[in-house]
């Protein structure tokens, strides 16, 4: 069962969360979306000093010198874990607490078109507005919903560019038969048509810390934060070294190629290879394929038993091809702390 | 990973020190490793280009890679690994370059060609692997077993206050301001420290000629700062916004920000200082741009919040940056020194795409109520009413004088320095420079028949107003600085803050008090020297300390 926290800052403001037996106090603001005043997270500098005003915890290992003298409740809040409600009195005023909700935004349909079979790339343009300007700031790998107005309905999709000051938005949507996104796309939709944006969200994006390779491997619209992560790369100019695995089913839902080979001019550690499944059209044998035959899954399994060390791995496409890179990872040796994927909603 | 160089530093095991995955300011193991391999690499560098020197030929690209290199490894202003893989390879290259030159010049001049041993001999490893091993073997900590925790301690003392000395160097150097005297006295402390010393008495020596070369160079830095901008003036710090777009300036250094203010000259986007950026405004030159509009936020620990609420981007133009978080990521910028992985670096002025981000984010809707601060009392204002000042000591209306500054920082004991400050009494003077000085800078502390009882003289950087002031003080009372109605109240986090001590210290003043905490690096049997040379006393209670201040009168 879990705990309610409420903190009460130095100028009045509450702040409300549930917290785990097991969880402190600031790690379950965190997730409640609260960032609290903190820094090194472990009981050491004391950026998280707050004191408790009411309720049991157990104040976790940490530096004596960490904590103001002279007042008994006095904890950190990164060690501190709850042993029923608590009321915490923190030292700071609200404006150093941050809430992030997701943004609410504006945009209209800049460009629409099918660059594959049952494939399209969708250029958004937010509408500037007081909270956020006319600027598009996100992580690579990051995801919105679009909503359609007057429809309630809300789809995810990852984002394919960088954050940009234009208020740029691209997204590569695979239409499904039957959805009620697809079809608009499909039949309805026009540039300058408005959409409701929430996002950006998800936590999917780079190790930026890493020195690692990077390996990406992308099944389908799999394809869009992974490029988001290729570009942004480029943009900053960094230097690890970079493979990406592209798979399709048929050679014609082959997608962005022109854009992966500017990449590659601009990136020049970047390998890719495009896989096909199925390596010649239907009624065209004559024309096969002959790039790699087989899933992304199957040439990952391959390239990691030739490679000298571990790889970061980003992985996104529909959930079975997640599991399936997953498990060719970890037979592979390759540490869970250097897997991260986005699984296409179903 | 082992570091112990700020005042942050694990304190919570029984050594101090952090040696985990990542350091309490956010530092990763990786960057920590290279960091040192890097120092490693600079000693190798000034080896030879002591030798060069020697032959009368140092190489000045050498020289300022060399204090470039070494600003990137302070607290706090560099965490991004994939950079110091570079500059490794890059200090391989300026060692092999340096290291040709001296022997051709050797050759030429019919001299014996020397091979210095230990660092000079460094090869760079192939791969990221291959550093971290090698950074494994030339630790901080290296040769604790051998030689112990008091020679480990001195020799960090040494290489911290050189940081220090590297990062003032830098600043004065970008503004154009360079010294032989200042280059031949880094490397020839990073050779010394090349040879492991191991002799106490040699190494707190250098630690205090360390501390004069410290002076040489704040003393460089002013007359950059002086020679670009003017002398500091009194001026009042707008400290509420006004509507309109925005981008604020963080970090130290003042031509950066002239750089921006010329990059947006008639953009309409008005410009902010933030944490030591504060005392720009001070400076004639720069107080000249119209759009520098005033001030923004807190100090260095206070970013995170300050940052995430401006509506605008920021510049990080040195130490001290924090991990920037999801909320502001995309639109905090890096230059110089400064780096975090996956934040956008801009070089040399070029500032285009933090106006491209200023006028894409909302900027302030509105003006808030004016509210100012007044800052801008450096050495020249001072002292121009010097003659104002000493009468009043005279006349008894200023009783004592109290330097409080140093840096400001999260730990919660340093409450005690708004504490202290806001309980000075009336009839005493309060210098302050620093950020440590937003502890208690919007207080109102009136003034003494015309002179401003908190006296804001800049920067950690113009710790030589400071020092000037002092002296010159000492020399109307024609006593020492000991002996004036003075006292040192410091706070520290990081190596700048270490070499202006050891300057202090090897200008003979006495009985300065320390604190948060004291150096995790003085080892008890270091700092008992520095007691009994030198007094250094921790801070304890702020009523208590002040009445002991007021009590001696003088050190």
């Amino acid at each position: 069962m879990s705990h309610r926290i409420e903190i009460t800052t130095r100028d009045g403001q509450a702040f409300e969360f549930a917290c785990e037996p097991e969880q402190d106090v600031l790690a379950a603001a965190a997730a409640a979306q609260i960032t609290l005043p903190s820094q090194c997270r472990r009981g050491s500098c004391g950026a998280c000093h707050a004191s408790v005003a009411e309720g049991g915890y157990v104040l976790g290992a940490h530096s004596a010198d960490a904590l103001p003298q002279g007042d008994p409740q006095a904890v950190l809040l990164c060690c501190t874990t709850p042993r029923s409600d608590l009321r915490i009195v923190a030292p700071y005023d609200g404006t150093k607490v941050l809430l992030q909700p997701v943004a609410v935004r504006r945009a209209r349909i800049a460009a629409l078109e099918t660059i594959a079979d049952d494939t399209r790339r969708l250029e958004l343009q937010f509408e500037p507005d007081d909270a956020y300007g006319s600027a598009a700031e996100f992580e690579a790998g990051q995801f919105v919903e679009l909503e359609l107005p007057e429809r309630g309905v809300r789809r995810p999709f990852s984002l394919a560019n960088t954050s940009n000051w234009d208020g740029r938005l691209e997204l590569l949507i695979r239409l499904r038969a039957d959805g009620v996104f697809s079809s608009y796309l499909r039949e309805h939709a026009r540039v300058g048509d408005a959409l409701t944006v929430h996002g950006p969200q998800g936590g999917f994006g780079l190790f930026t810390e890493s020195l690692r390779p990077r390996w990406f491997v992308a099944g389908g619209t799999g394809l869009a934060p992974v490029l988001s992560m290729l570009r942004r790369m480029a943009e900053y100019q960094e230097m690890n070294d970079a493979r990406l695995f592209f798979g399709v089913n048929r050679e014609s839902e082959l997608f962005m190629v022109d854009e992966l080979e500017r990449l590659q001019a601009e990136l020049a550690q970047l390998h890719v290879e495009f896989c096909v499944r199925d390596g010649s059209e239907p009624g065209d044998a004559g024309t096969a394929w002959r790039g790699f035959r087989g899933t992304p899954v199957d040439a990952l399994q391959a390239a990691l038993a030739a490679a000298d060390a571990s790889p970061d791995l980003y992985v996104c496409g529909p959930p079975g091809m997640v599991s399936a890179v997953q498990a060719v990872a970890a037979a592979a040796g390759v540490p869970a702390a250097q897997f991260a994927s986005e699984r296409f909603a179903v | 990973m082992f570091c112990y160089q700020c005042e942050q530093t694990d304190r919570s095991h029984a050594t101090p020190g952090c040696a985990s995955a990542k350091g309490n300011c956010g530092k990763d193991a990786t960057t920590a490793d290279l960091q040192d391999l890097l120092i490693h690499a600079v000693k190798g560098i000034a080896q030879y280009n002591a030798l060069a020197r020697g032959l009368g030929k140092p190489e000045r690209e050498a020289d300022r890679f060399i204090l470039y290199a070494m600003f990137t490894t302070l607290t706090n202003v560099n965490f991004n690994a994939a950079r110091f893989v570079g500059m490794l390879r890059e200090a391989a290259q300026h060692r092999d370059r340096v290291k040709k030159a001296y022997e051709t010049l050797a050759f030429a001049q019919g001299v014996v060609v020397r091979e210095p041993a230990g660092p000079a001999r460094w090869q760079a490893g192939a791969n990221v692997a291959e550093l971290q091993a090698q950074a494994r073997l030339v630790g901080v900590d290296a040769g604790l077993e051998t030689v112990g925790a008091d020679i480990v301690g001195l020799r960090a003392l040494v290489l911290y206050g050189l940081k220090g000395v590297c990062a003032y160097a830098h600043h004065a150097r970008v503004l154009g301001y360079e010294s032989e005297e200042v280059y031949a006295g880094v490397e020839a402390t990073l050779e010394f420290l090349a040879h492991e010393p191991a002799q106490a008495d040699a190494l707190l020596e250098h630690a205090l000629a360390l501390g004069s070369l410290n002076l040489k160079v704040m003393e460089l830095l002013d007359a950059a700062n002086t020679g670009r901008f003017g002398n500091q003036q009194p001026t009042a710090v707008r400290m509420t916004p006004v509507a309109g777009k925005a981008i604020l300036v963080s970090g130290h250094d003042l031509g950066d920000l002239e750089a921006l203010l010329e990059a947006t000259r008639e953009s309409g986007v008005q410009i902010y200082t933030h944490g030591e950026m504060l005392p720009a405004h001070a400076y004639p030159k720069l107080k000249a741009y119209p759009h520098l509009a005033g001030n923004y936020g807190g100090a260095w620990q206070d970013q995170q919040a300050d940052f995430a609420n401006f509506p605008g981007p920021v510049l990080m133009t040195s130490n001290c940056l924090i991990e920037p978080l999801p909320q502001y990521r995309q639109r905090v910028f890096t230059t110089g020194p400064v780096g975090w992985p996956g934040v956008r670096h801009l070089e040399h002025g070029a500032f285009a795409p933090l106006v491209q981000a200023a006028l894409a984010l909302p900027g302030f809707r509105e003006t808030g109520p004016e509210e100012t601060i007044t800052v801008g009392f450096a050495r020249h204002t001072v002292l121009g009413v010097a003659d104002k000042v000493i009468d009043a000591v005279k006349a008894g209306q200023i009783r004592h004088f109290f330097l409080i500054g140093g840096c400001d920082g999260a730990a919660p004991g340093r409450n005690y320095y708004t504490e202290f400050a806001e309980a000075a009494p009336d009839d005493t003077v309060v210098m302050t420079l620093g950020c440590n000085k937003y502890r208690f800078n919007r207080h109102a502390f009136g003034d003494i028949g015309g002179i401003p009882r908190l006296l804001d003289l800049g920067q950690c950087n113009d710790s030589y107003s400071a020092i000037r002031i002092a002296v010159a003080l000492a020399e109307a009372f024609e006593c020492g600085v000991n002996d004036l109605p003075l006292s040192l109240v410091i706070s520290w986090f990081e190596q700048k803050a270490a070499a202006v001590l050891l300057t202090l210290l090897a200008l003979g003043i006495r009985n300065i008090r320390l604190g948060p905490t004291l150096p995790a690096f003085l080892t008890p049997g270091v700092l008992q020297i520095l007691v009994d040379q030198f007094g250094i006393q921790p801070i304890g209670d702020a009523q208590a300390d002040l009445a002991a201040a007021l009590a001696r009168k003088a050190a």
